[in-house]
């Protein structure tokens, strides 16, 4: 691809911007929505503050945009991406190249390092959101009644966590000041990677042990039971 | 005003430029690895780097968390050699000081803020040469950073300053300029949507000219702008095609 074809592209378009108040993509959506952005050779390149089409009930502002005064903007410098949602929407995203900067969101899955294990919370650090690395690790920390959803009363939290283990964990809320609440309440999150006493990365007997292959010993932990339907779901398995 | 004419017979200023003409810009975005996004703007002889991390957990003091907002920290710091006369402290003196709340409060305005609660973005500006003008190139400087940075904004941010000389607006003023004890009208805009997010002047002007010189300032803002987006479509452009080449 080349970098001439670009230019030549995003000429038009702020030719077009002169001449008509808005950028190419402006269609009333009468016809096909956007016909072949995604087809083009070059992508279409938006800046902040552009305006890109109405907001109506055709259209969602995804990421990368936002909606004001009945239109679409783009908040980022990157490409226009279009796709079609469940209810026949099409979402406006503006994607950019290289990493995003996100930060942990109610409900969403997180990876996290245990940091610290006491009698009655465990902290970590949140080390990926979804099926982002984060550049920079949040601080999270996990209640003794939110390990696991039955017998909470009953759980011991040395038996489920030790410093090091790989964890997934849902954020159940923003938390104090602090840190970030995490649940692993769900039989798909817990533990998904401990390395034994012995310095071996364990492999799952039961969920809530773990075994050692070199030296045999069983080691408690709530474990996760990973599975297929759920990492894709998280895009962060083990 | 002691000989110095800062508007000639003919209606040139001091530095050769007509009165409503911009200072020569140059800019480049990315300039730093280590930050998630940099940029480098020269406005004439002044000259700004800014870099922006973020936006990530709050540091420092956590009593400071803004729990629906995210927590804009700026940081605006003269170089030492950066004045005709060394300066003693680069950062921390009372101008600079309330160069930071300024440029805090500008990009409060400018970036979505509620789209990270709970977290910390840093701008630090650093002014390499200066030669007046200093809040706007470290407002334009920023804003290509925080676009590099890829941190979600309603629009650019594009500063720019204008002065009366001699019943005659001029635009970007330079440090002559600047210090001939005239007016000096600053103001920050959001271009496309022609908002103006900071407006500040020094010194006094007639209401009747209030008006002349805020339109031309405003104006001497989308010609900047002009040039940003240029510049931030050609690094994009660049970005792209880079990374789709595979």
């Amino acid at each position: 691809m080349e970098k001439k074809s670009f230019k030549a592209r995003y000429n038009e378009e702020d030719r077009y911007y002169d001449n008509k108040g808005y950028s190419s993509v402006d269609y009333n959506y009468t016809g096909p929505f956007l016909p072949d952005v995604n087809k083009m050779a070059a992508p279409m390149i938006c800046v902040p503050g552009q305006r890109l089409c109405p907001d109506n009930e055709k259209v969602t502002a995804g990421r990368g945009t936002y909606s004001r005064n009945g239109f679409v903007y783009s908040s980022l410098a990157g490409y226009l991406q279009t796709a079609h949602s469940e209810d026949g929407k099409n979402i406006i995203e503006v994607i950019r190249d290289g990493d995003e900067n996100v930060v942990p969101s109610v409900d969403a899955i997180v990876t996290a390092r245990i940091t610290n294990v006491s009698p009655r919370f465990c902290k970590c650090s949140i080390i990926k959101v979804g099926k982002t690395d984060l550049k920079d690790s949040f601080r999270g920390m996990i209640r003794r009644e939110d390990v696991r959803a039955t017998e909470k009363d009953k759980v011991e939290m040395a038996k489920s966590f030790r410093p090091g283990d790989i964890v997934m964990a849902r954020v159940i809320s923003l938390g104090d000041s602090q840190s970030y609440l995490l649940s692993t309440a769900e039989n798909e999150l817990g533990v998904v990677i401990a390395t034994s006493e012995a310095g071996v990365t364990m492999v799952p007997v039961s969920w809530c042990k773990m075994k050692c292959p070199k030296t045999r010993l069983e080691e408690h932990r709530k474990v996760a039971k990973v599975q297929a339907r759920f990492i894709e779901y998280s895009g962060s398995g083990p | 005003m002691a000989g110095l004419e800062l508007l000639s017979e003919q209606g040139f200023r001091i530095d050769g430029r007509k009165p409503s003409e911009l200072r020569r810009i140059r800019c480049k975005l990315g300039v730093f690895n280590q930050a998630d996004g940099s940029a480098y703007i020269e406005q004439g002889n002044t000259k700004v780097l800014a870099a922006v991390y973020g936006p990530h957990e709050i540091r420092g003091s956590r009593s400071k968390i803004l729990h629906d907002r995210v927590l804009v920290n700026c940081q605006y710091s003269m170089a030492t050699f950066s004045t005709g006369e060394r300066k003693r402290r680069p950062r921390g003196d009372r101008k600079s000081k309330e160069m930071t709340m300024h440029l805090q409060q500008t990009f409060n305005a400018a970036i979505l803020t509620n789209l990270h609660p709970r977290s910390q973005i840093d701008i630090f500006v650093e002014v390499l040469q200066s030669d007046g003008g200093n809040y706007c190139a470290s407002v334009n400087a920023a804003t290509l950073a925080l676009i590099d940075a890829g941190i979600p904004m309603k629009d650019y941010v594009c500063a720019c300053a204008a002065s009366y000389v001699s019943d005659t607006p001029i635009v970007d003023i330079n440090y002559l300029e600047e210090s001939s004890g005239g007016a000096e009208l600053i103001v920050a805009t959001l271009p496309k949507s022609e908002q103006i997010v900071f407006l500040e002047q020094n010194s006094r002007l007639h209401e009747d000219n209030l008006g002349p010189v805020l339109d031309l300032a405003v104006k001497g803002c989308k010609d900047i702008h002009a040039v940003l987006d240029q510049a931030v479509k050609d690094h994009v452009a660049e970005a792209t095609a880079g990374s789709s080449i595979e």
